[in-house]
């Protein structure tokens, strides 16, 4: 697609000058501040709760507790079973046992430091293996167990009898956090009719809606969500947080109640990204075909469900990733334990997976005695083969086409020249598949609505949230290409459910595709209304006219403007031009729960530098080749990979909400390191791979996860090619990086038969 | 009752009621704030000049960057008496929707920005870097952004953005 250089998001000047009002920037006059209390212990019983001083302190207005939720006390995507506030025990530091609304933040603080509840202590469960440990204390009332899923085809055994080489690892990945850098909140507006509004950051509205429904018990036409603008969400703000408590609290004062977290009370309340433990044996004969794969994963899932049974199936799906292995066994479990929840976060469970894999590939070609490379190409599915799971999908070529520029990119000269000698370069590549939307068996509905306004703009209505990734200016992009319209001439609605037509959630890279193939729906009987509508006011035959900047122009003519939408609007009745479309996902066709029908592809090059004297690992060079159909707006498509790669790098280096004994040790941006500008590499590229296969509709896949996917097996590849050590557990910290030095004796005056104890 | 008085400044004071006044963006601003409140909560909370945003809280990230006497520094570290007097200068002082200045200008250009969150700060960063080193080689364009943390763009953008400005005010 062509774009002007420079195309302006819709949302830019009110972003670069701070006039944009966030969700909690709001301020309603009257307005209470609301403060929540979390649990004093990772596991406990509760014995008893007393808020008769808490409601005594000055400038409180409402102290409420379990008892004060009038309709179902939990909540939850997948099934509702985290409560809004616990009643007879708590299983993480972030439980909701009390909450509060005063006058001031003091006041509310001061109230719910004067609730007082008795706890009675139990065991704490904080790590997989203790909670799936016999005699364990049971968690849930169905056990420590959230969800298995498995995956077979093949004969597993007779597959690696046929093997030559095999290589068996465990792999460690960590608990990412978010880091949005607006914390969750909002303000509650309780309406003269009991229902509520609520401004708070969400990626789906009506979900937000419909869960509220069922705690407050009031009926979802009652409940305005308004979700937008976001500061960041990367998946972190898709399930609720905080606005049962701003809605019950603004119910119970007949105030208004803001309601925001402090970066501390974030970091412990809120989700994060699914610590895995995943083992993998995988085999292949001595031609490279990898014949016989075995994955098994322990997600620890944290106190709560939220989507955790959805990534488990989503990284079982993916354990195999682009190579047609023919035997194939995958088991997932995901283990609940007293540690913070692990939910949605930018890749759903297939970072985690895919590092396992690509570094299962690695390894694999290194005892073949070939290149990593030349593995994956004998490997590499072909466009009609059937996806990871044995199910159909849109036939497409991407793996091969990124796999292609990953592989040149390794033939690139390392930066270093040699000098100093305590700095060794190394280069890794690794690919990606990544299916997009929901998957088969979910419901994943989208659609969108287009409307002559009466001010004469061009309404374009979706039920997407705009998070930072840039949805307004892909509707912007979309509308303008197929209306030939001007920026002015668009008016855009997101984010109100009030207003908005049900388009299903801003997650699993669905955002772009969906508002392209709305458009592409409805743009010819929209085109149709318009032009009849001008020619029943003008007299003109509709033939003649045709849509351009401003409005209706008529052809054979001068090319200046015959009809403007704001006049042809004067003639028209609101809702007159008015056209709607609704429709699914593309899914596959098979009854395999979970699969996937569209998938993008990523591949990932990065030069790292190693300082064998600190163990610092540097990324200099980070290349991405993206295979995600057409680009729609470039800017937005390479700040997508661009920062998801650096969030990757964070993943891969430095990234990891340690907790101990249920409790977080990193609890603000000092000890949870995220990266700053220095640790930007010198060199960031994207290469758009935009060819899809003859006769491929689906337009645009949307860029969101994948720029995130195989940058740390990428990276894990490189530090093993720079000090000869492969990286099995992320974040790679600089003691391991030095023990591998020290091991290897890679500097000349440290030789291991030196170390004490090696 | 309440009495007021001026100080060598001109500055009216009054007393019994704490009153922190400074020059906001070049108005004179008066708030009823003990002398411990935190800067970025008046002007947020108080003054509801929300530009300036709130993130991490202990000077790490730069969300609330603001300038005082033209001095780059986190709100969020600094106390309602220690802007006494002072000029502050905040990202609403610095451009318009309608007139954004050149740096502003080159984060919209450059894929300078996504969610926004970090921005204001990240432009009040920018701005002093270039006030002080108009023509920064890449290290100092890394320094001077060094205490500013954006979770969106993975800071090429910002980084373009940052040279593009320093190339236009050249």
């Amino acid at each position: 697609m062509k774009q002007p250089e420079y195309q302006r998001r819709p949302d830019a000047e009110p972003k670069v000058t701070g006039s944009l009002k966030y969700l909690t920037d709001r301020f309603e006059d009257h307005m209470l501040i609301g403060k929540v209390m979390r649990s004093k212990h990772p596991h406990a019983r509760i014995k008893n709760i007393d808020t008769s001083a808490a409601e005594a302190i000055p400038g409180v207005y409402a102290v409420l507790t379990h008892k004060d939720v009038p309709g179902l006390n939990r909540f939850g995507i997948v099934m509702p079973d985290q409560p809004v506030f616990c009643e007879d025990r708590v299983r993480y530091t972030g439980d909701a046992v009390a909450a509060a609304a005063a006058e001031s933040a003091e006041a509310a603080e001061k109230a719910l430091a004067a609730v007082v509840v008795e706890y009675e202590p139990l065991p704490v469960l904080d790590s997989v293996e203790k909670a799936l440990s016999p005699g364990a204390e049971q968690l849930h009332e169905m056990g420590n167990i959230l969800h298995e899923a498995f995956y077979t085809r093949g004969d597993l055994q007779q597959g690696f009898a046929d093997c030559t080489c095999i290589v068996e690892e465990t792999y460690q990945l960590p608990r990412q956090m978010h880091g949005y850098m607006e914390t969750e909140g909002g303000v509650v507006v309780p309406g003269q009719d009991g229902g509520i509004s609520v401004y708070m950051a969400t990626q789906h509205g009506f979900k937000d809606r419909f869960q509220l429904s069922r705690i407050l018990d009031t009926p979802e036409e009652k409940i305005r969500i308004i979700s937008s603008p976001i500061g960041g969400s990367f998946g972190g703000k898709d399930e609720l947080n905080l606005q049962p408590y701003g809605a019950l609290l603004a119910l119970k004062t007949g105030r208004p109640v803001q309601v925001h977290n402090t970066r501390k009370e974030s970091v412990r309340a809120g989700l994060k990204r699914h610590p895995m433990a995943i083992t993998m044996r995988t085999g292949a004969d001595e031609s490279g075909r990898v014949l016989a794969h075995e994955t098994t994963i322990y997600a620890d899932t944290g106190a709560y469900a939220t989507l955790g049974p959805a990534i488990l199936e989503f990284a079982v799906e993916h354990a195999s990733g682009l190579y047609p292995i023919p035997n194939i066994k995958t088991t997932g479990v995901s283990v609940f334990t007293n540690n913070g929840v692990a939910g949605e976060f930018r890749g759903f469970g297939g970072n985690q997976v895919t590092f396992a894999l690509e570094g299962q590939m690695d390894r694999l070609a290194e005892k073949l005695g070939m290149e990593g490379g030349q593995l994956r190409f004998i490997n590499m599915r072909k466009p009609s083969d059937a996806g990871p799971l044995g199910q159909e999908i849109a036939p497409t070529d991407g793996g091969k086409m990124v796999l292609d520029d990953v592989a040149a990119w390794q033939q690139l000269p390392l930066s270093n020249t040699g000098e100093p000698p305590w700095l060794k370069n190394g280069r890794g590549g690794a690919v990606s598949m990544h299916g997009g939307g929901l998957g088969y068996g979910r419901l994943d509905p989208s659609g969108g609505r287009l409307a002559l306004t009466k001010e004469g703009k061009l309404e374009a209505a979706f039920g997407f949230e705009e998070c930072g990734q840039g949805i307004v200016a892909v509707i912007e992009t979309v509308m303008k290409e197929a209306f030939s319209c001007n920026d002015e001439d668009i008016e855009i609605t997101i984010g109100d459910t009030s207003k908005v037509p049900v388009s299903g959630s801003t997650t699993a890279s669905r955002g772009t595709g969906m508002i392209w193939t709305a458009v592409e729906n409805m743009k010819a009987l929209f085109s149709r209304q318009l032009l009849t509508e001008a020619s029943r006011v003008t007299g003109t035959a509709a033939a003649d006219l045709y849509l351009g900047a401003g409005g209706i122009h008529k052809s054979g003519t001068e090319s200046s403007l015959f009809l403007s939408y704001k006049a042809l609007a004067e003639y028209v009745q609101a809702g007159d031009i008015e056209t709607h479309t609704s429709f699914d996902f593309p899914v596959t066709p098979d009854e395999i729960d979970s699969g996937h029908y569209l998938y993008s592809f990523g591949g990932v090059s990065a030069e790292v530098e190693v300082n064998l004297l600190t163990g610092a690992v540097r990324v200099l060079d980070l290349k991405q080749s993206v295979s995600a159909g057409p680009v729609v707006y470039p800017q937005g498509y390479r700040g997508q990979i661009e920062g998801g790669g650096i969030m990757a790098l964070g993943y891969t280096l430095m990234e990891d909400a340690v907790m101990e004994e249920g409790r977080y040790q990193t609890e603000n941006f000092d000890t949870y390191l995220m990266p700053g500008v220095k640790d930007l590499p010198d060199n960031v590229t994207v290469k758009p791979r935009e060819e899809v296969m003859e006769g491929d509709t689906y337009g645009p896949r949307g860029v969101g996860e994948i720029g995130t996917i195989a940058v740390a097996p990428a990276i894990a590849e490189a530090i093993y090619q720079a000090i000869g050590a492969r990286p099995k557990k992320l974040p790679v910290s600089r003691e391991w990086i030095l023990h591998q030095i020290q091991q290897r004796g890679l500097l000349p005056w440290n030789k291991p038969e030196k170390m004490l104890g090696g | 009752m309440e009495q007021t008085r001026k100080d060598a400044r001109g500055i009216e004071h009054r007393q019994g009621v704490n009153v922190c006044t400074f020059y906001l963006n070049g108005m004179q601003a008066s708030v009823n704030a003990s002398p411990l409140a935190r800067v970025v909560d008046m002007l947020r909370d108080q003054l509801h000049e929300t530009g300036t945003k709130i993130s991490c809280g202990i000077g790490r990230c730069g969300a609330c960057s603001i300038w005082v006497n033209g001095q780059l520094t986190s709100s969020c570290l600094l106390l309602a008496y220690q802007v006494e007097g002072k000029e502050v200068t905040t990202i609403e002082g610095i451009g318009t929707e309608e007139r954004c200045s050149i740096v502003q200008e080159a984060f919209i250009n450059e894929g300078g920005f996504q969610c926004g969150y970090c921005t204001p700060g990240m432009i009040m960063a920018t701005e002093a870097l270039l006030k002080q080193t108009p023509d920064p080689s890449d290290e100092e364009i890394r320094d001077g952004l060094s205490g500013n943390i954006c979770r969106c763009t993975g800071y090429s953008g910002i980084i373009r953005a940052v040279k593009a400005a320093a190339a236009r005010l050249a």
